[in-house]
């Protein structure tokens, strides 16, 4: 990586889409570099085994996945700055991006910063990172071994956290707003068949009850108002995603939920810059929708470049 | 190189030492402690020279993981003087780990 130089393109985050936009670059002749504050993957990097993208019939392991995809993009002549992206200029046809490893210019800036998980943003939550609060079973979940945890979340990540936990905990709350799951069918049997997972239906977590660390929890019934008291030793927030936007909040265009608003060709409301992957509105958020957003966004990158050089 | 993985052994000899010494407690089941991984290595080989940075198997090493007060991995433990000075758990960048370190050493 070279701050004196101006890259033909600029890729903000290292998961599936940003280094598939790095590949194709890459392979286009592009002079590129993925900007990554941690690791590649991205969110699959926590995940154990993917088993809905093509081509590893026996699953593959999230994080070995993304050490592929960055060694792949890398192969062809991409390169990785370990940087994390204070602040973008992207008005103009050059853009420049602040970050942990100095300032970098390019002509082309894609937007491939995912998303992360919610909070519940009730009292104590932040506090009890670490100590009770954890938003990821794949990763925490050991430390719960024959203890009785409660997860809450009513939807795919949720049913997969409360049925990994299942085999690890003694006992799993499963607590959910509504009086059904939203999950796929998958996940319904598996989890009505454990023994050890109870459901909390029409419920909410309204406080955390805490010494040193998490102790209990208390719910309130949200068709009866009624409060019970459950006592856990930790609490698995899984109640969906929000966008990494902070950083182009008013330099995008973004939607209500704070996703940048683009559409299949990945463009932006700026030209030369793209969104790709989660951060993008879409249907269906997936490995496999992030990597062809990817692909898509150099092609579009490309004619951009040839129309400003003709 | 890559941060070496230490045993309680060489975790006292290291304390012993002039140099401060940075270590990763992790295991190899826990997913975030992979995810620091590749940046943590880059910091061993940015900072080795004035800096010993080493990652330690909580698994390999529990009765020292729970002296330490290893409760959540990974935890960064900083230390000078045979001493821990500050601690981070799952840095969620490599400008973040850089910053703890800085700031460690300066206490």
């Amino acid at each position: 990586m070279d701050t004196n130089r101006i890259y033909d393109m600029l890729i903000v985050g290292g998961g599936p889409a940003g280094y598939t936009a790095a590949l194709y670059a890459a392979r286009a002749g592009l002079d590129t570099l993925v900007l990554e504050k941690l690791s590649p993957g991205g969110q699959i990097a926590l995940t154990h085994q993917v088993d809905n993208y093509p081509g590893f019939e026996e699953g593959i392991d999230g994080f070995d996945l993304g050490m592929k995809m960055q060694a792949q993009a890398e192969r062809f002549g991409a390169k990785t700055a370990f940087a994390e992206v204070y602040s973008l200029e992207l008005e103009g046809q050059i853009k420049t991006l602040e970050t942990s490893e100095g300032s970098f210019r390019g002509r082309t800036v894609v937007i491939a910063t995912g998303a992360n998980p919610k909070e519940l943003g009730i009292e104590k939550e932040a506090q009890l990172v670490g100590r009770g609060v954890a938003y990821c079973a794949a990763c925490d979940g050991m430390f719960y071994r024959g203890k009785t945890v409660a997860v809450v979340g009513g939807g795919n990540s949720a049913a997969a956290d409360a049925l990994l936990l299942s085999r690890v905990a003694k006992k799993v709350i499963l607590v959910h707003r509504r009086d059904t799951l939203r999950a796929t069918q998958i996940y319904h049997k598996p989890l009505l068949e454990k023994e050890n997972v109870e459901f909390c239906w029409n419920s909410q977590v309204e406080e955390l009850i805490h010494g040193d660390k998490l102790q209990a929890i208390r719910l309130r019934n949200t068709q009866t108002g009624e409060q019970t008291l459950v006592e856990c030793e930790g609490l698995f927030v899984s109640i969906g995603r929000k966008p990494a936007t902070e950083l182009v909040k008013g330099k995008l265009p973004l939607d209500e939920a704070g996703y940048v608003i683009a559409g299949e060709t990945t463009e932006t409301g700026v030209p030369g810059v793209y969104a790709v992957g989660d951060v993008r509105t879409k249907p269906l958020r997936q490995v496999v929708t992030a990597v062809a957003d990817g692909a898509m966004a150099v092609a579009m990158a490309e004619e951009y470049l040839a129309g400003r050089e003709g | 190189m890559a941060a070496m993985n230490i045993n309680k052994n060489q975790f006292e000899q290291l304390l012993q030492g002039s140099k401060p010494v940075l270590v990763d407690f992790w295991a190899p089941w826990c997913g975030y402690c992979r995810r620091i991984g590749p940046a943590y290595d880059a910091l061993a080989r940015e900072l080795g020279q004035s800096l010993e940075i080493v990652k330690l198997n909580i698994d390999e090493e529990p009765r020292l993981a729970q002296a330490e007060g290893i409760e959540v991995i990974p935890t960064l433990i900083l230390y000078k003087e045979g001493k821990a000075v500050d601690s981070i758990v799952a840095p969620e960048s490599k400008a973040r780990m850089e910053r703890f370190i800085e700031e460690a050493l300066a206490k």
